[in-house]
């Protein structure tokens, strides 16, 4: 296969890393792996200023976080290191000095940094803090602007511990970014990570006394509308909600759905002016009706559309939230990954989907590495 | 000289399955065998110097909770087992 016209879908699962090689045309996959076998693979993604170069978080409850680099799609790893924690007081009761007072639990998110640094990186991780490296994972430095911010101290931890989860960067205004954390919520900087605040504003609490919070949302996921990136697509743990002043403000739109909780939110070049959501009933974090259920918003009539044909996968899905990807083509490809390890996609806006016929574990991530257009 | 036993679930990280060492204290072992083979480093303990939940270290036979914890002071002739309760799904 001619690699300008290849198509990787990039599947991270609690038991490892697989890789889908498909093309253009995505009717049928190569699946290879698992990478990193046995080990909980929080994402995978493929840095598109270096093509064939790959990233994988591998965390372990038996080994602790690892990270690792690939130059090859996938096909020989190396271990880069991993962020630690700064240095300080040992908890009691030593009481040495010069150790980090938490480790690392989890390495959430690994982002590649701006196009004209082509050697930088973000990653998010438990403890919630962003990191930055300079050369390609070798060291991290953490962002005090955000670690040190003075709403840290009420920041608290989701069921998924208190972790940095979501890394986006406006491709408008590369300087833009927008980190999630859970609890703790959006958070906003205009100047390549110096400053942040808060961006939630109209978001529900449920979990917390009534009132306009300004921090402390349990953000899931964000999407950036890829025809005006001043608009944003949130997933909430309460609810579905768009922004379109870069995140200053909040409406929930989910609201007529039959529950708007979920994990995912996905955008894509190929299927403007919306966004796609994955809806699960709160109590049990599984789709309702008895199958799988994608629903599109449409940010030109401002309606929802149920998007995957009533039957098709009939079952009780649910999906983590970095289990929905697009790639960059026309018509958009949409993929999604479950709990149950099945990876569903689409190669026509959401209209038409078809199942990859391998068991996969249980899906953490997927992520898509496409040509445009 | 102590002697160190490592279970096969760190050959990724270590290629011998025993060793010799100097050291005084079982911490001071894990310092060692990091110093020898430094993609160990983390994997035993994290960064706090905790020993990672899943992971027993056996002096004479002795799960180290019960005696002095990585504090275990090691002498000549000691065996040292380092294993894996690796458990979960």
């Amino acid at each position: 296969m001619v690699e300008k016209n290849a198509v990787h879908v990039l599947v991270g699962t609690r038991k490892g890393a697989y890789i889908l090689d498909g093309d253009r045309a995505r009717k049928k996959w190569k699946v290879r792996g698992p990478y990193h076998e046995g080990r909980d693979v929080f994402q995978i993604i493929a840095d598109p200023r270096h093509p064939g170069v790959v990233y994988s978080t591998a965390n372990s409850a038996w080994w602790g976080p690892m990270m690792y680099r690939s130059k090859d799609w996938g096909k020989k790893w190396t271990a880069i290191s991993v962020p630690q924690m700064p240095k300080g007081p040992r908890p009691p009761p030593t009481g040495e000095g010069g150790m980090p007072k938490y480790p690392v639990e989890n390495v959430w998110q690994i982002a590649p940094g701006r196009e004209d640094e082509p050697n930088s990186l973000l990653a998010g991780i438990d403890p919630a803090s962003l990191w930055r490296s300079d050369n390609n994972g070798e060291d991290w430095v953490g962002v005090p602007g955000l670690n040190d911010h003075p709403t840290r101290k009420e920041w608290n931890p989701g069921a998924g511990g208190l972790c940095l989860h979501t890394i986006l960067r406006d491709p408008s205004q590369p300087k833009r970014l927008y980190v999630g954390i859970s609890a703790a919520g959006g958070f906003r900087s205009d100047d390549d990570g110096e400053h942040w605040r808060p961006v939630n504003h109209g978001v529900k609490i449920g979990f917390l006394p009534d009132g306009d919070r300004e921090y402390g949302q349990c953000l899931h996921k964000l999407a950036l509308e890829p025809t005006d990136p001043s608009t944003i697509y949130r997933q909430d743990h309460d609810g579905i909600y768009i922004s379109r002043d870069r995140g200053d403000n909040w409406k929930r739109v989910g609201k007529s759905l039959e529950s708007d909780f979920g994990f995912v939110v996905a955008t894509a070049p190929g299927a403007p002016h919306g966004a796609f959501f994955v809806p699960l009933r709160g109590e049990t974090r599984t789709t309702w009706g008895g199958q799988l259920q994608v629903f599109r918003w449409n940010d030109t009539r401002r309606s929802w559309a149920q998007v995957v044909p009533k039957g098709l996968f009939p079952g009780d899905h649910g999906t983590h939230r970095d289990a929905l990807a697009t790639d960059r083509l026309t018509p958009a490809g949409v993929y999604l990954g479950t709990t149950a390890g099945r990876l569903y996609w689409s190669a026509s806006n959401g209209k038409k989907w078809d199942m990859v016929p391998y068991q996969f574990p249980a899906i953490q991530s997927v992520t898509v590495s496409s040509p445009m257009g | 000289m102590p002697k160190v036993r490592l279970d096969g679930m760190l050959s990724e990280f270590v290629r011998r399955r025993t060793v010799e060492s100097e050291a005084t204290s079982v911490d001071g072992l894990i310092d060692e065998l990091e110093g020898d083979f430094p993609r160990l480093r983390h994997r035993l303990r994290d960064e706090t110097r905790t020993l990672r939940p899943f992971v027993r270290v056996y002096v004479n036979g002795q799960d180290i909770a019960t005696l002095r914890g990585a504090q275990t002071p090691l002498a000549a002739g000691d065996s040292v087992e380092i294993l894996h309760s690796i458990q979960g799904g």
